[in-house]
């Protein structure tokens, strides 16, 4: 490598982009725009730096194949950062493939741990799960390991293993201080932040308090019967039953699960389901179907009875029932529960994380921009949407170690 | 144009603080080489680290018999090796795209990498007094008894190659294994190369082709 070259990877390493710049501004070969790219992203301009990246990967010759992986692992990182999930998650597998192959297991680490985190931000738990058993994490270094133990832990809560979660942000707290670089310190502690905020509404008997995640674990673990508002699901600690696809059907459950051991007179239930504000004959035959529908379904888990005014339900095995509910009652809650993360997304991007129809999402973030949840930067294809911020904690960029080949 | 493998007789390091070789020389006891931010020697027959200097050091090294000369961003300093002071300094040909460093017959030969040149250039002033071209990035360069050789490193492929100083002809290549790179180079006037190992922050000691095998060339020309 050159000496300009080395002085201004120097200058990156020891976090003086603007040093690195300063040395390389005017060069134009592979690993000047390399450097130049990795600069601008931790400066914070990720169109500049993706272009930088692009053009650099293009420049570095067919003999550089590990400095042009590093390229588009970098590449590959902005674009996750900047929530363009359309990026094309081939070329990273490739890279990574690349970089394995040259022994680089540094930044194999990295580049694996996006797709991860790629995969997470999807929703794409099982496929997320078994990339990351193929990673022996005590390989990696502190900076590559507290990503990984993130990835780790996000995983975790998501499949409610609040404890696993726990154990895996103490190893990233751990690693992020042995990294020695404030802002993953900081990304840790607010991820760590997610097991301290109530993660959704228990209520009981008609009386509600807020749960941690841990208390919803616990929850679903104790045998009782879940009316889940979140998922909605009915659950106990044996079997799930989804209705998510059958809203009605869910209301009724709702309903039924908030008044328990009580039972739900006609009237408040077509009210609930049907939005029916006068019951006439047909409603209540309708009831009646809709009901039989929920007897059916539910019937691993609890009956549904008749009763002289409605109707009730009645658990297999004497539970309880209860009903746990987001923390805030929410129509967009799914949107806005993306959104939460404090980065910007493209509508196209949201669509592809909840799986649902751009134009849906596109009404949806427009219903909650009217109500002021939401708001929007740009216009066309380039407009972003984001909550409005509360407590800044950017996303940091790793980014590859050294991009120079030596 | 002979070519073999080239054979690593010895490694020393990583060194500790010091993850990337950036230059090798040699000032007729120990081994010298630029590790960033800092000179450092080591004794080349026990290996241990004998002593640095604080100086920026970001490409070539070389030592003229009294001074240290060290490549820094776009400049060649002359070091006292003694006070670790920087004597003089001279901007360097490739204008920061300098990577080897020579002395020889009092001139400096640097290395320009991507530009795949060598200049032999005045200490005093850093004029041009003149250039060769190589088919090779340049990575480290030495003069050993009228023989020029320099260092070669892309991708997984790297190489100890002797050249002709007129034409800049290959004439010997030593093969280093994949994934071995030469970042810097010194003989020790006798029959061993010290290459700098770039990332890997090795020191590797390389056969130099004997002068056995210098005396038969000419009888494989006949």
């Amino acid at each position: 490598m050159d000496s300009m070259i080395t002085a201004a990877a120097r200058a990156l390493a020891t976090g003086d982009p603007l040093g690195a710049l300063k040395r390389v501004a005017l060069r134009d070969d592979a690993p000047a725009l390399a450097l130049r790219g990795i600069a601008m992203a931790q400066l914070g301009d990720l169109v500049r730096a993706k272009v930088l990246l692009k053009n650099a990967a293009r420049a570095f010759g067919p003999k550089e194949a590990m400095a042009r992986a590093r390229c588009i692992v970098a590449e590959a990182e902005i674009a996750l950062v900047s929530r363009d999930l359309a990026w094309p998650a081939k070329a990273l597998a490739a890279a990574r493939a690349t970089l394995e192959a040259h022994g680089d297991r540094m930044n194999a680490a990295h580049a694996r741990n996006l797709e991860v985190r790629r995969l997470l931000l999807i929703g794409h738990l099982d496929e997320a799960e078994r990339m990351l058993a193929e990673l022996d994490p005590t390989l990696l270094p502190p900076v590559s390991r507290a990503a990984y133990e993130l990835v780790v832990a996000g995983i975790a809560v998501r499949r409610l293993q609040t404890k696993a979660a726990r154990a895996a942000l103490t190893r990233a707290e751990q690693a992020a201080r042995a990294a020695n670089i404030p802002a993953l310190a900081a990304e840790v502690e607010s991820a760590s932040l997610v097991l301290n905020t109530p993660a959704a509404r228990l209520v009981r008997r008609g009386e509600e308090r807020p749960l941690l995640l841990e208390e919803v674990e616990t929850l679903l673990a104790s045998g009782e019967l879940v009316v889940d508002a979140c998922r909605n699901v009915v659950r106990n600690a044996g079997g799930v039953v989804s209705l998510a696809t059958r809203p009605v059907l869910f209301a009724l459950a709702r309903a039924l699960g908030e008044a328990w051991p009580g039972d739900v007179p006609r009237n408040t239930l077509l009210a609930r389901a049907f939005r029916a504000k006068h019951a006439d004959e047909s409603h209540r035959a309708r009831l009646r179907v809709e009901m039989g529908r929920l007897r059916a379904e539910l019937r691993t888990l609890a009956d549904v009875k008749a009763t002289k005014g409605g109707f009730t339900l009645v658990p297999r095995r004497g539970r309880k029932v209860v009903v746990l509910a987001p923390p805030v009652e929410e129509q967009h809650a799914a949107v806005l529960a993306f959104l939460a993360d404090g980065e910007s997304w493209s509508s196209s991007a949201l669509a592809i994380a909840l799986g649902a129809s751009p134009r849906t999402v596109q009404r949806a973030l427009e219903q909650l921009a009217a109500a002021g949840k939401v708001q929007s930067l740009g216009l066309g294809r380039a407009r972003r949407w984001m909550t409005p911020p509360v407590l800044g904690f950017p996303t940091i960029l790793l980014l590859p170690g050294p991009l120079l080949n030596e | 144009m002979k070519q073999s493998a080239a054979e690593i007789l010895r490694e020393y390091g990583p060194f500790p603080d010091a993850d990337h070789i950036h230059g090798v020389t040699f000032d007729g006891r120990h081994v010298w080489f630029a590790s960033g931010d800092r000179l450092n020697a080591f004794d080349p027959v026990t290996g241990k680290t004998v002593r640095s200097i604080d100086v920026a050091a970001h490409a070539g090294t070389a030592f003229d018999g009294g001074h240290l000369f060290q490549i820094a961003e776009g400049r060649i300093q002359k070091i006292d090796p003694q006070t670790g002071r920087v004597l003089a300094t001279i901007p360097a040909p490739g204008g920061g795209e300098d990577s080897g460093l020579a002395w020889a017959e009092g001139t400096l030969w640097v290395g320009q990498h991507r530009g795949r040149k060598i200049h032999q250039i005045d200490p005093q002033t850093g004029a041009i007094l003149r250039t060769i071209e190589s088919n090779r990035v340049v990575t480290g360069v030495t003069w050993v008894d009228g023989e020029l050789w320099h260092g070669t490193w892309e991708g997984d492929e790297s190489d100890v190659r002797r050249i002709d100083p007129e034409t800049g002809k290959v004439l010997e290549r030593l093969d280093m294994p994949p994934g071995t790179g030469v970042s810097g180079l010194e003989c020790d006037g006798g029959d061993q190369f010290f290459c700098g190992g770039g990332r890997s922050g090795k020191v590797r000691a390389v056969r130099r082709p004997g002068r056995v095998s210098k005396s038969k060339g000419p009888s494989q020309d006949l």
